[in-house]
């Protein structure tokens, strides 16, 4: 009997399963998912996608240093932000705007799929090929556009953003000498470091927090290294969570450490 | 306008040109020995298997006696020229190493029993107490565990070191091992070459407080207080070429007083203008003629722009111009020969330059944000124009110490070779992310820049060597697994699993014997 009540019950919702899973995303709006990437080959530089939720988005393509969208790693999952584009598809995948990823620390031997260069998907804009480049980064500015260096005045609020999970690494070198120009330039008499531990809200409704003393750790190492670098005033250090931050928009933010330096 | 000093270089470079035209053959004594007290020449060629080397003094000739490069100054008798040799390319390569051996009986201060031994407790003039040496060219390079900074604070590592095997014995000898009344790890290392230094200790590009590739605090100029490049040594330990004098006349030479400045400033401005290449080759002929590819020979050396990224179409890691392809037929023989090696040396540059293959899993390139893996090319690693080294910061791993990639002899009961490298277990710290791709647990013959830095992620990461006078220093990479050209790029082909065809690897060989 109970089996019966139920199965139109089942039948409704098997119905309706594909439909949610194979339901296209819809334009504007915003997702957060953790997944592995994926390598697409092409006869130039090669794509990056993920899937979720049983659609393919295309993240980036290879280019260099100068990108502001990296590309993630294989052997690892990545942590994907962004908003669902209505732009032709990519390499095969939906596009999304504004994206932003992080790689996940820890290591997915899963997470290893690469595709064949296929004819069906090929790139039309390419800033840099495979190899050697035309003598000049694939975003870099125009020579000609290079604009006057800033001034800094009063007191200055930088924020500098991490991987999840991660310290101090390759992304951090320019953040951390833009701190040291601006103490020069306003005659930093005093700072606070605060570290913060993100939070993200997933498009599943799951909270994904970092590790707890991560918050800590990246406000000492940041103290550290300013001070290392010849940051000659006291640094106060703070903590602080991203939790309340979490609402699945932009939540990348709330990985991050903000220098406050007081003239 | 010109400073007087650098007219002076100019001509004296220029006499250096002149003389390469006339003096092509090779000097009659390859070998020199401390205190020697010879003129090194404005420009001299030495024979290697290949073809001839060219040194060029950019700022004339010279006169070694009473020079702190040339005279022995400590204990044991050895000079810098011990192990940095002019016919070796300033490095020293294991056919003189084996040749000095036989010569002197193992009495030459080369074998010197603080590093030219596996281990100083080992017996004297006894070939198996010095087999790395005579059969791979490694000297012991004994650092301290845990690390120390540069202001002599211990760091605190982020990962335990065990000792998974030790054939030297001095990873567990009671003195000199790690857990010995010294505190020091022992790796086994080639000479690097101390020449074409310009380039190498270039703070032209990519120099910040920080470093770029991890965002750590750079190594600073003591006298300066300015950042460097971080791309001297196999794992960058030391700030500048002075410190290195220092450091290497302490430990390698045991001086038991520091160098004077004046002594320390001699040593500099000697690595500072000499460059050494390959001047002439086997198989291509002379490497320096007028109107030849502009990044070949000595001469291009020393003229040559420093802190460049050649890893372009505009600049080139080592500029050919396309000049030798498609040379015509020749008139006879020997030019038929001829221009067909230099199409293969011009083949192989582009295969260096052009062919793309997948780069993964690579410390400190994978992970800079190119992702993981990248489709390019050799020259994406080996990108400094006139070098080939990285730019800057350049250490990677690129799996020439670590495992699985790390040469090994084959274990098994039949195995004829055993193993001669130390094994180390490293296991990272449970609460601080592991290697990307190694994880928490890692074997590696040499932990390279991780027993400076204490970063679970610099193990195996080893400072990217210049490309120029390969054909006279063999074996290759810095714990000698290469024994000639072709292994080091058969030992690439199977790392990345890039397929060369016979003809590509051909091909690439002859590019990097010209260099």
């Amino acid at each position: 009997m109970i089996q019966r009540s139920h199965r139109p019950m089942m039948l409704l919702a098997l119905a309706l399963a594909p439909a949610l899973v194979i339901a296209a995303p819809k334009p504007g709006e915003r997702l957060s998912f953790v997944s592995c990437p994926i390598v697409r080959d092409t006869r130039s530089v090669p794509c990056w996608l993920s899937e979720h939720a049983g659609e393919l988005y295309y993240l980036t393509i290879q280019s260099d240093v100068s990108a502001e969208v990296q590309p993630p790693m294989l052997g690892h999952q990545v942590l994907v932000e962004g908003v669902v584009s209505d732009a032709p598809q990519i390499c095969g995948g939906v596009v999304l705007k504004s994206v932003r990823l992080s790689v996940m620390p820890e290591r997915d031997a899963n997470c290893d799929t690469m595709l064949p260069a296929d004819d069906r998907y090929t790139i039309d804009f390419n800033p840099r090929p495979p190899g050697p480049s035309g003598g000049r980064l694939a975003f870099a500015p125009d020579p000609g556009a290079a604009k006057p260096p800033p001034k800094y005045e009063g007191r200055q609020t930088i924020e500098i953003y991490f991987d999840f999970d991660k310290g101090v690494s390759f992304r951090h070198p320019a953040d951390l000498v833009s701190v040291l120009e601006r103490a020069r330039a306003i005659g930093a008499k005093s700072g606070s470091v605060t570290g913060m531990r993100g939070a993200h809200r997933l498009s599943d409704g799951t909270l994904l927090q970092e590790s707890p003393g991560i918050a800590q750790r990246r406000a000492d190492e940041v103290a550290r290294l300013l001070e290392g670098a010849g940051l000659n005033l006291p640094l106060t250090t703070y903590t602080a969570d991203g939790e309340s931050e979490a609402d699945g928009v932009e939540d990348w933010r709330s990985r991050r450490v903000t220098v406050v330096l007081e003239p | 306008m010109l400073t007087m000093k650098r007219l002076l270089s100019i001509l004296s470079l220029s006499a250096a040109c002149a003389a390469a035209l006339f003096f092509s053959q090779p000097a009659r004594s390859q070998w020199w020995a401390p205190s020697d007290g010879r003129s090194l020449p404005a420009y001299v060629e030495y024979a290697n298997p290949s073809g001839r080397i060219g040194i060029v003094n950019a700022s004339g000739a010279i006169e070694t006696k009473g020079h702190p490069f040339f005279e022995a100054l400590g204990r044991n008798g050895r000079a810098c020229v011990s192990c940095h040799q002019p016919a070796d390319g300033m490095s020293v390569a294991v056919a003189s190493i084996v040749k000095r051996w036989h010569e002197t009986k193992g009495a030459d201060p080369l074998f010197a029993a603080i590093d030219g031994a596996n281990c100083p407790t080992l017996p004297v003039a006894d070939a198996q107490s010095h087999s790395l040496l005579l059969e791979r060219g490694l000297f012991r390079i004994p650092l301290p565990w845990p690390p120390v900074d540069a202001a002599g604070h211990r760091i605190t590592p982020e990962f335990t070191l065990e000792v998974v095997r030790d054939p030297t014995g001095c990873n567990t000898d009671r003195v000199y091992g790690i857990a010995g009344e010294r505190h020091e790890v022992s790796v086994y290392r080639r000479p690097r070459p101390a020449a074409n230094l310009r380039y190498v200790a270039s703070a032209r590009f990519g120099v910040t407080p920080f470093i770029g590739k991890t965002g750590a605090l750079a190594l600073v100029d003591p006298e300066t207080g300015k950042p460097v490049n971080m791309n001297m040594m196999a794992d960058a330990r030391e700030a500048t070429l002075k410190t290195q004098a220092q450091s290497a006349a302490h430990g390698h030479l045991e001086l038991a007083r520091a160098l004077s400045p004046k002594e320390v400033d001699a040593i500099r401005d000697f690595e500072l203008q000499l460059y050494a290449a390959q001047a002439f080759s086997n198989g291509a002929g002379v490497l320096n003629e007028p109107g030849g590819p502009s990044g070949l020979g000595p001469q291009a050396m020393a003229q040559g722009s420093d802190g460049v990224l050649g890893n372009n179409t505009t600049r080139f890691v080592i500029p050919m111009e396309n000049k030798w392809a498609d040379l015509p037929q020749g008139q006879d023989a020997a030019d038929r020969e001829r221009n067909a090696f230099r199409e293969s040396v011009q083949r192989g540059h582009d295969v260096f330059f052009f062919r793309t293959f997948w780069i993964s899993d690579a410390m400190h390139i994978n992970t800079v944000g190119l992702g993981n893996p990248i489709k390019r090319t050799c020259s994406t690693c080996h990108g400094m124009h006139m070098t080939g080294m990285d730019t800057a910061n350049g250490w990677m791993d690129l799996g020439t110490t670590n495992h699985p990639w790390a040469l090994e002899p084959a274990e098994s009961p039949w195995a004829k070779k055993l193993p001669e490298l130390p094994l180390f277990k490293i296991t990272c710290r449970a609460d601080l992310p592991p290697h990307p791709f190694l994880g928490r647990t890692i074997y590696t013959q040499d932990p390279g820049r991780a027993l400076i830095s204490g970063k679970c992620e610099d193990v195996g990461a080893i400072v990217i060597q210049q490309f120029r006078g390969l054909a006279a220093r063999a074996p290759y990479f810095s714990n000698g697994s290469a024994g000639s050209l072709r292994e080091v790029v058969d030992f690439y082909d199977r790392r990345f699993n890039i397929r060369y065809t016979e003809q590509e690897k051909t091909d690439l060989v002859n590019f990097l014997s010209v260099l």
